[in-house]
């Protein structure tokens, strides 16, 4: 990756292009103990009980796919994801593109951080998911 | 119209929970199923020469372990419907495979907010994850919306 010297305000992570299929929803919350809490994150018919359009995709994982941007950027390098704010706004749904974004707000020289905003789009460019990520560049 | 809850809440800390091994191949299912493939996170050998000196766990997994019973024992359900609303973490320290992480976690604020959909109460939790070395590895702050 880049190094604190070379980055810039404005700046952009991404953005990262991906389409979530329902199995690949399913393995999350299977993976992680979700499927028995709760079958919005695994079955249409359950979540539209719920008065959701259909299966969705749970928070964590959204937070997740937003870490994973930054840690993207990050590589192999010693800098550190420090912090990872995250507001789901409206439900991701799983079998559609969603579109993951990072852009640098800010650069702090003292104590050698970066501040990015970080958020997921729909295909209509709706923003579902919004958060804030700080990243420290150790020495 | 003001939300019901005994103050006392605020502040009480939950029991620690039962620590959760951390296993290699959690961590790895994990990977797969965010589609992850940063070596450091993903590959024994190559994880070696990085910053960690093996293969860690991508950040967000600390987001994985949760409260459980202590979550239900100690939090009054407000409403019907619970949905998780934001996360706000600040990761300490990589967890690794053979980590045993326990939560120790307490009720932060309680506070109801009407929006276009309605009203909504939010309960916020704080956990602090620890490893076996009682080494600090995150702090969450977890937001959860119910409906009423």
């Amino acid at each position: 990756m880049s190094s604190f010297e070379e980055i810039n305000i404005g700046d952009t992570l991404g953005p990262l292009e991906l389409f979530v299929s329902k199995d690949q929803c399913r393995l999350y919350a299977k993976t992680m103990g979700m499927g028995d809490i709760a079958g919005r994150f695994t079955d249409d018919e359950a979540a539209k009980k719920e008065g959701l359009p259909g299966m969705i995709l749970p928070g964590n994982m959204s937070l997740g796919l937003l870490s994973k941007l930054v840690t993207d950027w990050i590589g192999s390098s010693n800098a550190w994801l420090s912090r990872m704010s995250t507001t789901y706004r409206v439900p991701v749904q799983p079998d559609h593109t969603i579109t993951i974004h990072g852009f640098i707000t800010n650069k702090n020289p003292a104590d050698r951080t970066a501040e990015i905003d970080v958020w997921i789009e729909n295909e209509e460019a709706e923003r579902l998911v919004t958060g804030t990520a700080t990243v420290e560049f150790r020495k | 119209m003001a939300v019901n809850y005994d103050p006392a809440l605020i502040n009480k800390v939950f029991e620690v929970t039962e620590p959760v091994d951390v296993k290699a191949e959690k961590i790895q299912r994990y990977c797969a199923a965010l589609g992850e493939t940063n070596p450091i996170y993903t590959d024994e050998e190559a994880a070696k020469e990085g910053p960690y000196g093996g293969i860690v766990a991508p950040p967000s997994f600390a987001v994985t372990f949760r409260n459980g019973r202590h979550f239900f024992e100690n939090v009054p359900r407000f409403g019907r419907r619970g949905f998780d609303a934001g996360k706000d973490v600040e990761f300490v320290a990589p967890i690794r495979p053979g980590d045993k992480v326990t939560l120790t976690s307490h009720v932060k604020e309680i506070f109801e907010k009407t929006g276009r959909t309605g009203t909504m109460v939010f309960v916020v939790i704080r956990s602090t994850l620890k490893n076996q070395k009682d080494e600090v590895l995150a702090h969450i702050d977890h937001r959860f919306m119910n409906r009423t």
